[in-house]
C-alpha cells in the first residue's frame, strides 16, 4: 500500500490506484469532468491537473498511478491558474442558458465553476452553434451545445451496457455526440447516461422540465423493481415522487440501475394509490377509512375461524413486503390463528432465474428470498392446485390476499381476482387501485397499504443480502403497513398520533391552499 | 553543400522498380543485416545518433530499446502520414525509392523482432500509395517479404494502410487508433506504444526517413554516418524548402548546416529585390524565426531549440517581405482549428478561439489587447493535452504575435487589409 | 406586581377635546366646500391617482414579436418569490427554436406582496410589474391570474413585447 502526501495530508491507498482516487480518499477537492469511478479513464477534460514533486509539467491525476512517497498538490498557483483556464475552455462555447437548462442546480459546470473557476471571461467571439433537442431514443434527449464532450456517456455504452449506441462525431469544436448509424439509444440502462452527464446535455424524457431540481428532496431507499435490490435515492417534493436515481453500493449495483427500476416511483404517487378502504363488489363499493375497514375484516375473520376453523381461510402472499412485515404476518397467521393454507403468489415463475447480465433479474419482487425464509421458518408453502380445489369445493370461505404493491410487474392480477372470487369473500391488501379488482365478483375488501418509500424495514435480495431502509416520505398517511394490519386484525389499536403528515399530491396552486389567516 | 546519401539515386526513374534498385546495391544491406545479431543492429543505430525525423527528434535506438524483452508479438509502423504543412520529403522518398523504405523497415523489423509492419500513408498521396503497394508486391515475389526471407528464417509481412487525411493521424497514437479502425484520436500516455500500442501490443512507430536511414547506418556503420552532422544531431536530413526562394524543393544536407547556406547556396537565395522577413524552420508548428535569427541559426536540433524553435520535420518555409504575417497566422490557425481532433478541451476550444480572434484581426475588427489574449490563450494550451497538437497550434501563435507584434498592431490600426498587401500575399 | 397608573384628574375632562375636534372638522368641511381646488384628497373612483412609471402594480407577462409568450418557464421567479404565489408548469414546446415554455403560469394575487423580486429574477424580461393597481373584485372574483389574464388581458392591447429577442441573440452569437 503506497503512502502519498496530498496537499500536505498523508493518505494510504491500494496499489494501482490513481492520484485522483487518492484525492477522493484523502477528502481533498479536485476538479474533474470526464473521470468517473465506474468507467475507464479518458483523460480529456484536462481539469484534474496536479503538481507532482519532481515532475516538471503538471500531470492529470486521473491517469497518473500512485507511487510510494509521491508528494502531490493541487493548491499551487500554477495548478489553480490551469484549472481556471481549463474551466474557461469548457465554457467558451457552452450556452449561458442555465435558467432553462434542466441540469441547473445539479450541474457539474455550475458547481465547479463556483469552486475552481470564478474568473472574468474574455471570450468575445460568437459561440459555436450545434444541434439542440436531438432525440437519441425513447428515453433520452440530447442538447449538443451544452455538451462538453467528456465522453462519459459514450464510454458507458461501450463499457457498461456494451450496446455501443453512442459515439462522438466530427472533429474539433464541431464534435457532437450522436447515435451510431441511426440506431437509437434504446437499452434498459440508457438513463444512466443522464445520471453521469455532468452537464445538461443528456436529459431524461421522463423527468425533463417537470421539476426544477432545487425543489426536490431526496431519500435513500431500495429499488423494489426486482430481486437485485439496487440502492437508490428517491427524489420527491410536496407534490409527490419525481424520479429514482442509483446510489453507490459496490456489493449490489455499483453506480448503476436499470431504466425499469426508475419507473418504480410512479405507482407511489397519489394518482394511482388506493386512498381509502373499499367494501363491496362489482358495481357497488362503499368507502371506509382503512382502519375501520380492517376492523370489519377482523370481525369476518373471527366469524369464519369460529364457524369453520382456520382451514377455511386461505392466505395469498406476494414477495413485495419487508422481512419485518412477513415476520408479523406469519406470527399472526400461523401462531395465533393456526392458518395452514398460505400460498406464494409468484408473478412470473418461468422467468425467475433470468438475468440480463448486468442488474435486472427475472424475479420482479424485491423480497422473494425474505418470503421464502418466512415460509421455511413457519409453515410449508401451499400448493396452488390445493387452493383451486379448496376454492371450487367451497371449503375456503375467506381469502386474504397480500397483493402486489407494484402492479405493473404482475400481469396475472385479473386471473387471480377471478380465481379467488370463488371464495365467499376475499380481502385484498394492496397499495394501488386496480380496475380488475373493482370487477371482483364476490364480497371484497380493498385495504390500502403503504409502499416501500413510506415504511421502514428490510429486503433480502437474491444474494441473501439483507438491506434495510427507512421511511423516506409519506404519500398516503392513512394507508397501513402489513404489520399494522396484523395488529388491527388481532383486535388491537394503533397509535394514530404517530402518523406522518401527507404530501398532499399535485394541487392547482400549492400556495393557494396554504393561505393561512389571510 | 548537398550530400546525397539517401537521395543518391532519386533522380533515376529505374530506382523505383526492384530491378533498378538492385542494380544500385538494393537489398544487399538486408542480407548483411539478417546475418547480424538483432541487438547489435540496435546498438549500431544507437551509436549512430540517429534521431526521429518525423518531428520530435527522439533517439531511434533508445526508442527501440524500450520494447519489453518478452516473446509478445510486436509491430513496426511506418509513419508516412506526412501532414505537417510545408513537409513533402516522405512523398518524394516513397515515390522515388519505395524499396529503400522497405529495406530499411525490414532491417528495423528484424532488429526489434517484429513479424508484421504497416506503412500508414496519408490518403491524399494516391501516387505514393500505388508505388509502395507495387513495390511491396515486387518484394513478396522476389522473396524479400513473406516466410523465411533470404533463407534466414526471419518471417515478415508488410501492408500499406491509406489514411483518410487527418493531420492528427500523423501523431503516433492517433495513427495507431486509426490503424485499429477507430476514430483517429491520440491515446492517453502512459502506456506508451512501445509497451502497449497497436492492438495493445508493443509497437514502434518511425518516420519514413528514419527507417530509410537505418539502411545506410547498417551499410556504412555508425561511425561513417556520424561523419555527417554535429555531435548531437548526427547524419543527413532531407529539408523540404518552400516559400519565397528561387529553387524550392527537397534537399538532403548534413544537419548543422547554417540556414543561410541552405537558403542562399542550396536553394538559390531569395527572389531578386526581396528581403527575408521570417523563416519557419521545422514545419508549421515550429515557432517562427525572424530574419536576424534566421541568418544566425544552424539547422540542427540543439541550435534551433536554443532559438526557441525546433527542427520538426525539416520543412523550411521561407517568408519574404511580400507577405503579411497576419495572413500567414490566420492560415495556420484555420488549419489547426480544422485539424484538432476534439478530444481534449484546451485544444478543441482553444484552437477555435485562436482562429476566431486571428480572423477577427485579419478582417479589421481587432483590438491591440487581442494580441495579449492570443498569447494568454496559447500559453494555456501548451503542455496541457494528450498530444502535441495543442502545442503545435499555440507555439506559432505565440511566436507570431510576439516577434511580429508591430506588424499585427499596424494591421489592427489600419483596420484590416489594404488592397495592396492583400494582393501581394497571394502573388 | 403590576402597577396601574390612573389618568390624572385633568385628563378626565374629555368634553373640551371632543368639542375642539368637532370644531376642526367643521372648519375643514366649510373650507373644502368653498375652496374645492385646494382639497388634498381625491374623489375615488371617479378620479384616480397617476403613479410614476416605475410603480410596481399587477404583473404583466410579456410576449415575443409573434405574440407568443416570452416566458421560458425557468421558474426563477417562482423560486425567488418570498410569498410563494407563483406556480408554473413547464412543457416541451412544439416550436424547434423554443425549448421549454409555460403550459400554465398562475399568480395568486391575494398572496402577492408586490415586492418585484420576480421581475428582478427574470433573465429574459418575461415578467414585469405593470402600472395597474386596482386589484379589487367582488366576492367570488378570480384572484389567481392565469396566462390569459397576465399576458393578454384587454388593458394590454395584445400584449407587451419583451426587450429580449431570441432570434436577435442567436444572430449575435450569444
Amino acid at each position: 500500500m503506497p503512502k502519498i502526501k496530498i496537499n500536505g495530508k498523508e493518505v494510504e491507498v491500494p496499489q494501482g490506484s490513481t492520484v485522483i482516487q487518492a484525492f477522493k480518499a484523502a477528502g481533498q477537492d479536485i476538479c474533474h469532468y470526464c473521470w468517473h469511478p465506474g468507467l475507464s479513464v479518458a483523460g480529456v477534460c484536462r481539469l484534474c491537473m496536479v503538481q507532482i514533486e519532481g515532475m516538471p509539467r503538471l500531470q492529470i491525476a486521473c491517469n497518473t498511478e500512485v507511487k510510494d512517497g509521491m508528494v502531490v498538490n493541487n493548491t499551487s498557483e500554477a495548478v489553480k491558474e490551469t484549472v481556471r483556464w481549463g474551466m474557461d475552455f469548457h465554457l467558451i462555447n457552452h450556452p449561458l442558458d442555465c435558467p432553462i437548462c434542466d441540469q441547473a442546480g445539479e450541474c457539474g459546470l455550475q458547481e465547479q465553476y463556483m469552486q475552481f473557476g470564478s474568473y472574468d471571461p474574455e471570450m468575445a467571439e460568437p459561440k459555436v452553434k450545434k444541434h439542440k433537442v436531438v432525440d437519441l431514443g425513447p428515453t433520452v434527449v440530447l442538447d449538443s451545445e451544452r455538451c462538453i464532450l467528456c465522453s462519459r456517456c459514450v464510454r458507458f455504452t461501450d463499457e457498461v451496457s456494451k450496446t455501443h449506441e453512442l459515439g462522438i462525431f466530427n472533429r474539433g469544436d464541431r464534435s457532437e455526440i450522436g447515435v451510431v448509424e441511426g440506431k437509437p439509444l434504446d437499452n434498459n440502462y440508457s438513463l444512466n447516461t443522464v445520471d453521469i452527464c455532468p452537464v445538461g446535455a443528456l436529459t431524461s424524457k421522463d423527468f425533463r422540465f417537470r421539476q426544477r431540481v432545487w425543489y426536490l428532496k431526496d431519500a435513500d431507499s431500495i429499488c423494489p423493481g426486482c430481486s437485485t435490490g439496487c440502492n437508490v435515492k428517491v427524489h420527491y417534493n410536496e407534490e409527490g415522487l419525481w424520479r429514482v436515481k442509483p446510489r453507490y453500493n459496490p456489493d449490489v449495483n455499483g453506480y448503476w440501475m436499470c431504466d425499469s427500476g426508475r419507473d418504480t416511483y410512479k405507482f407511489v404517487n397519489v394518482q394511482t394509490r388506493l386512498l381509502a378502504g373499499k367494501i363491496g363488489q362489482r358495481g357497488s363499493w362503499a368507502e371506509k377509512s382503512p382502519a375501520e375497514a380492517t376492523r370489519s375484516v377482523a370481525q369476518r375473520l373471527n366469524e369464519v375461524v369460529e364457524q369453520s376453523g382456520p382451514d377455511a381461510v386461505a392466505v395469498v402472499v406476494t414477495g413485495q413486503y419487508t422481512n419485518e412485515e412477513y415476520a408479523d404476518l406469519f406470527k399472526f397467521l400461523v401462531q395465533d390463528l393456526k392458518v395452514k393454507n398460505i400460498f406464494h403468489w409468484l408473478n412470473n415463475p418461468e422467468k425467475t432465474t433470468e438475468f440480463d447480465g448486468l442488474l435486472l433479474r427475472g424475479d420482479l419482487n424485491p423480497n422473494t428470498q425474505g418470503l421464502e425464509g418466512a415460509f421455511k421458518a413457519n409453515v410449508g408453502k401451499g400448493n396452488w392446485e390445493d387452493l383451486q380445489v379448496g376454492l371450487s369445493g367451497g371449503k375456503i370461505k375467506l381469502a386474504l390476499v397480500f397483493g402486489p404493491e407494484n402492479q405493473s410487474s404482475f400481469p396475472d392480477i385479473k386471473e387471480k381476482v377471478q380465481m379467488l372470487s370463488q371464495a365467499q369473500s376475499m380481502v385484498w391488501f394492496t397499495a394501488c387501485h386496480s380496475a380488475d379488482l373493482d370487477e371482483a365478483g364476490c364480497e371484497t375488501w380493498q385495504i390500502p397499504l403503504k409502499t416501500y418509500i413510506e415504511k421502514s424495514g428490510s429486503f433480502t435480495n437474491f444474494q441473501g443480502k439483507v438491506q434495510t431502509f427507512k421511511v423516506g416520505t409519506t404519500v398516503v398517511p392513512q394507508a397501513l403497513t402489513v404489520s399494522e394490519v396484523c395488529e388491527l386484525l388481532a383486535g388491537r389499536d394503533l397509535n394514530w398520533a404517530l402518523r406522518p403528515k401527507s404530501l398532499g399530491g399535485a394541487k392547482a396552486n400549492y400556495a393557494t391552499t396554504h393561505r393561512g389567516a389571510l | 553543400m548537398e550530400v546525397k546519401l539517401l537521395s543518391e539515386h532519386y533522380e533515376k526513374p529505374e530506382f523505383q522498380k526492384l530491378e533498378g534498385y538492385k542494380k544500385h546495391g538494393g537489398y544487399q544491406v538486408l542480407s548483411k543485416a539478417l546475418k547480424m545479431d538483432p541487438k547489435a543492429i540496435i546498438e549500431e543505430v544507437k551509436a549512430s545518433g540517429l534521431r526521429g525525423r518525423g518531428g520530435a527528434g527522439f533517439p531511434t535506438g533508445t526508442k527501440w530499446s524500450f520494447l519489453p524483452a518478452n516473446g509478445e508479438p510486436r509491430y513496426l509502423l511506418c509513419n508516412a502520414d506526412e501532414g505537417e504543412p510545408g513537409t513533402f520529403k516522405d512523398r518524394l522518398m516513397m515515390e522515388r525509392a519505395p524499396h529503400q523504405l522497405i529495406e530499411g523497415m525490414l532491417i528495423s523489423a528484424f532488429a526489434i523482432g517484429s513479424k508484421k509492419s504497416y506503412i500508414y500513408i496519408r490518403g491524399e498521396y494516391d501516387y505514393p500509395i500505388a508505388v509502395v503497394r507495387a513495390a511491396i508486391g515486387e518484394a513478396y515475389k522476389a522473396g524479400y517479404l513473406g516466410k523465411n526471407i533470404l533463407g534466414s528464417g526471419f518471417d515478415h509481412d508488410m501492408d500499406v494502410y491509406a489514411g483518410a487525411g487527418a493531420y492528427i493521424c500523423g501523431e503516433e497514437t492517433g495513427m495507431i487508433s486509426s490503424l485499429e479502425g477507430l476514430k483517429g484520436q491520440p491515446k492517453l500516455k502512459p502506456p506508451f506504444p512501445a509497451i502497449q500500442g497497436y492492438l495493445r501490443k508493443p509497437t514502434i512507430v518511425n518516420n519514413v526517413e528514419t527507417l530509410a536511414a537505418v539502411k545506410y547506418i547498417i551499410r556504412d556503420g555508425a561511425a561513417a554516418y556520424r561523419k555527417y552532422g554535429t555531435e548531437k544531431s548526427a547524419g543527413t536530413k532531407l529539408f523540404s524548402v518552400s516559400g519565397n526562394v528561387v529553387r524550392p524543393g527537397n534537399y538532403e544536407v548534413p544537419l548543422g548546416i547554417p540556414l543561410k547556406t541552405l537558403i542562399n547556396d542550396v536553394c538559390g537565395g531569395l527572389r531578386p529585390g526581396r528581403q527575408l522577413k521570417a523563416v519557419i524552420p521545422g514545419g508549421s508548428s515550429a515557432p517562427v524565426l525572424t530574419a536576424e535569427e534566421s541568418w544566425k541559426v544552424t539547422m540542427d536540433y540543439e541550435a534551433l531549440a536554443q532559438m526557441g524553435s525546433m527542427l520538426g520535420s525539416g520543412a523550411v518555409i521561407v517568408i519574404d517581405d511580400s507577405n503579411n504575417m497576419v495572413d500567414m497566422l490566420s492560415v495556420l490557425m484555420h488549419f489547426y482549428h480544422h485539424e484538432s481532433c476534439g478530444q481534449c478541451t484546451p485544444c478543441r476550444e482553444g484552437t477555435g478561439w485562436l482562429n476566431k480572434i486571428v480572423h477577427r484581426i485579419l478582417h479589421g475588427h481587432g483590438e491591440t489587447k487581442d494580441l495579449d489574449l492570443i498569447s494568454k490563450v496559447a500559453q494555456q494550451m501548451m503542455g496541457k493535452t494528450i498530444c502535441a497538437l495543442s502545442d503545435a497550434a499555440a507555439m506559432p501563435a505565440i511566436s507570431f504575435v510576439t516577434k511580429f507584434r508591430d506588424e499585427f498592431e499596424s494591421h489592427i490600426r489600419k483596420g484590416g487589409h489594404t488592397a495592396q498587401v492583400r494582393g501581394a500575399a497571394h502573388a | 406586581m403590576s402597577l396601574v397608573r390612573r389618568p390624572s384628574p385633568a385628563a378626565q375632562w374629555y368634553l373640551p377635546g371632543i368639542l375642539a375636534g368637532m370644531w376642526f372638522t367643521f372648519k375643514k368641511m366649510l373650507s373644502n366646500l368653498f375652496n374645492q381646488k385646494k382639497m388634498p384628497t381625491l374623489n375615488y373612483p371617479e378620479e384616480k391617482y397617476q403613479y410614476g412609471p416605475r410603480f410596481k402594480g399587477n404583473h404583466v407577462l410579456t410576449v415575443k414579436k409573434d405574440g407568443s409568450i416570452r416566458c421560458t418557464a425557468c421558474m426563477l421567479c417562482a423560486t425567488n418569490c418570498p410569498a410563494q404565489c407563483i406556480k408554473i408548469t413547464a412543457a416541451e414546446s412544439n416550436d424547434p427554436t423554443v425549448e421549454k415554455y409555460p403550459i400554465s403560469y398562475e399568480i395568486d394575487i391575494l398572496r402577492c406582496v408586490f415586492c418585484g423580486f420576480c421581475e428582478e429574477a427574470c433573465p429574459v424580461d418575461a415578467i414585469r410589474m405593470g402600472p395597474e393597481w386596482q386589484t379589487a373584485g367582488l366576492n367570488g372574483a378570480k384572484f389567481t391570474y392565469d396566462i390569459q389574464h397576465l399576458a393578454y388581458r384587454p388593458q394590454l392591447k395584445g400584449g407587451i413585447v419583451s426587450v429580449l429577442d431570441d432570434q436577435e441573440r442567436h444572430r449575435a452569437g450569444i
